[in-house]
């Protein structure tokens, strides 16, 4: 095999780039993906005051500010030394579940779904929202618009604003819930869970009763091999908001289990030269290069991830669609990445019938909602973001001022997997130096089922998500680059 | 006439913020209580679910551009830009948000939309809150046109 660097003058940031080598055949020897990766937050928040943490890191991303925030004061939990009331938790998890409802609605309808519900052979200019709801009516439309609002205002009722929470503390929560908000949540979340349940329907009838697309789901290049991990609680069913960290291998069968406090044990990243991007990889198992199957230590996070490192879902209607979800794509693990979708509409359900049971939960109306704080420490906080597992690590000196910080996100979890897919994805559609548009859709389309997040808000004229596809030949000569919204 | 004037962009990414910077400056100047200023870390969907129920909407945001010059403040109309703080992929542009809204009937979306847009050539990828100096510059520029924009 030929080794291929890329001299770092090309690593680019602001937006993803692809660059996929042909061999003197014109069939793919390799693909890599590069994306932005925001730097230096360790110095930047050296020397702040702890308490402040769940804010600023609320705004490193306009996506998740949410799962940051929440990642960050279970963090500050650990480091102050305190357990919040059972209340506090179980607010802070209902607020979760709006994050989760309004996240996984925009990915499924509006970025990862026009491939599915549109056509993966239309054409570019039909293959966004609008295209979608040309498909499925006006009236569904104006479905996905409210359900999302719901979600973000159930996000705004518990956080104060949806895209700035400040409702976490150390110890707990700053305010609890009264009646009537209680109400006003149930009913939103009683109306999201038909929403949730009329979205597999609409997955079932447009995805799954269709040969082609089945057909695609189980493709070989859309077949990836890896461990899998996520959070699960005490029955080994997925949580968003607390569990400890479960890996499964390649058939389903756990391979480890631990508390976030032990991920360095368990845990180590891969650097490569051609980009910042680290590779998180299992430690027992070893960095093994860009390959999966067992003796591999790459694994998948997010809602693929998520369902194949579970036993079970710990609602029952998401959890009967569990069962079906492994049944029709034959068993565990499943390792087809465009199944991400299925998996999150599934988790949507789950979120939307978690909520209902915290809204209904008598505890959700206390008013003990925090806890003193302990002496300042170290602490690691983790949740589940939408697109995967998320961890804040924080070291704070006596006075509470940040000494050490490092967060690892999800899509940094997902990298190793994300560059595999692409490549995959990449040999299986690319032959002969044939390279087109409808080519680098399909390639894309593997990208886009993981939800990856570039982490910083790039804004490039015009809209969309920010691509670029550079194809070299054999003898490393730049032939063709496909932009697409840089 | 209600407005709102939006700075958008990350407080915490340099230059990225500007917008906000622009916004924070224009409180000292503004006092109309027809005029609601605030910051927007959040682009597309969320940056319409903003300006929705206003007559004018005014955004200040960093754009990115190849040919523009580092620091230079220019007023953008809405259709000759399709994005705008959204090019995340988790997003859909705010142009898209727009013409979605208006297929499905929308009808609280501002009636004029302008873009005040600070152009740079990269959007910064690293933490900290000082913009740099070009940057810094072209605040009270940006200020000046937005408060034209107003009169």
């Amino acid at each position: 095999m030929r080794t291929i660097t890329i001299d770092p003058i090309t690593r680019l940031e602001g937006h993803g780039k692809i660059s996929i080598f042909l061999d003197d055949r014109g069939d793919v020897a390799d693909a890599y993906l590069q994306i932005p990766e925001l730097r230096g937050f360790e110095r930047f928040a050296q020397g702040r005051r702890a308490e402040d943490m769940p804010q600023i890191t609320s705004r490193i991303c306009g996506v998740c500010p949410v799962a940051h925030h929440f990642a960050a004061t279970k963090a500050l939990d650990a480091a102050f030394d305190v357990d919040p009331p059972s209340a506090a938790k179980k607010l802070r998890e209902l607020m979760y579940c709006g994050y989760i409802i309004y996240d996984h609605t925009l990915h499924f309808y509006y970025l990862g779904g026009p491939d599915f519900i549109v056509d993966p052979d239309a054409k570019p200019e039909k293959r966004n929202i609008l295209g979608v709801i040309e498909k499925v009516g006006i009236d569904v439309g104006k479905e996905v618009i409210k359900h999302r609002a719901y979600g973000q205002k159930i996000t705004a009722i518990l956080g104060g604003k949806a895209t700035h929470p400040v409702c976490g503390l150390p110890g707990g929560v700053s305010k609890g819930l009264n009646k009537d908000e209680t109400k006003e949540i149930e009913k939103m979340v009683k109306s999201c869970i038909e929403f949730a349940k009329f979205s597999l329907k609409i997955f079932d009838d447009i995805v799954l009763k269709n040969k082609k697309y089945v057909e695609l789901i189980k493709s070989s290049p859309y077949q990836l091999a890896t461990y899998n991990m996520g959070l699960v609680d005490k029955n080994n069913k997925i949580n968003f908001y607390d569990g400890k960290i479960r890996v499964t291998d390649q058939k389903g069968n756990e391979f480890l289990k631990f508390d976030v406090k032990d991920y360095h044990k368990n845990i180590e990243e891969h650097v490569e030269e051609w980009t910042y991007t680290k590779f998180p990889y299992l430690k027992s198992i070893g960095w093994k290069g860009f390959t999966d199957g067992k003796d591999s230590g790459i694994y998948r996070v997010g809602p693929l991830g998520r369902l194949n490192a579970a036993e079970g879902m710990a609602t029952p209607l998401a959890d009967k669609e569990y069962k079906r979800f492994f049944e029709t794509l034959g068993g565990k693990a499943v390792n087809s990445t465009l199944a991400y979708h299925w998996a999150r509409l599934i988790e949507l359900l789950y979120a939307t019938e978690r909520a209902m049971e915290l809204v209904k939960d008598p505890e959700i109306t206390s008013q003990k909602v925090r806890n003193p704080v302990g002496e300042p420490g170290e602490g690691m906080g983790i949740v589940e973001a939408a697109r995967g597992t998320l961890i804040h690590h924080y070291k704070l000196n006596k006075d509470g001022l940040i000494e050490k910080a490092n967060l690892i996100v999800a899509t940094t979890n997902n990298a190793g997997a994300i560059n595999m897919t692409i490549r995959n994805a990449a040999k299986g559609v690319i032959k002969k130096g044939d390279v087109s548009n409808e080519t680098l859709n399909l390639v894309e389309m593997a990208f886009r089922a993981y939800d990856p997040c570039f982490a910083c808000a790039t804004h490039t004229l015009p809209g969309g998500l920010p691509l670029e596809v550079s194809i070299y030949n054999h003898k490393k000569n730049l032939i063709k680059t496909l932009k697409q919204n840089i | 006439m209600k407005t709102i004037i939006l700075g958008a962009g990350n407080l915490i990414l340099g230059d990225d913020g500007v917008g906000v910077h622009v916004a924070n400056e224009l409180k000292n100047h503004i006092k109309n209580p027809d005029i609601t200023i605030d910051e927007a870390i959040t682009g597309g969907m969320n940056l319409l679910d903003l300006i929705l129920g206003y007559d004018k909407a005014i955004i200040i945001d960093a754009v990115k551009t190849e040919d523009g010059k580092n620091g230079e403040v220019k007023k953008i109309p809405m259709n000759e830009f399709s994005t705008i703080h959204s090019c995340n992929p988790h997003d859909i542009s705010l142009s898209e948000a727009i013409n979605m809204a208006k297929k499905m009937g929308e009808n609280r979306i501002p009636k004029e939309i302008v873009i005040v847009g600070i152009l740079m050539k990269e959007i910064p990828c690293e933490f900290k809150e000082k913009l740099s100096k070009k940057i810094a510059e072209a605040v009270p520029k940006a200020v000046k046109i937005v408060l034209n924009e107003i009169r």
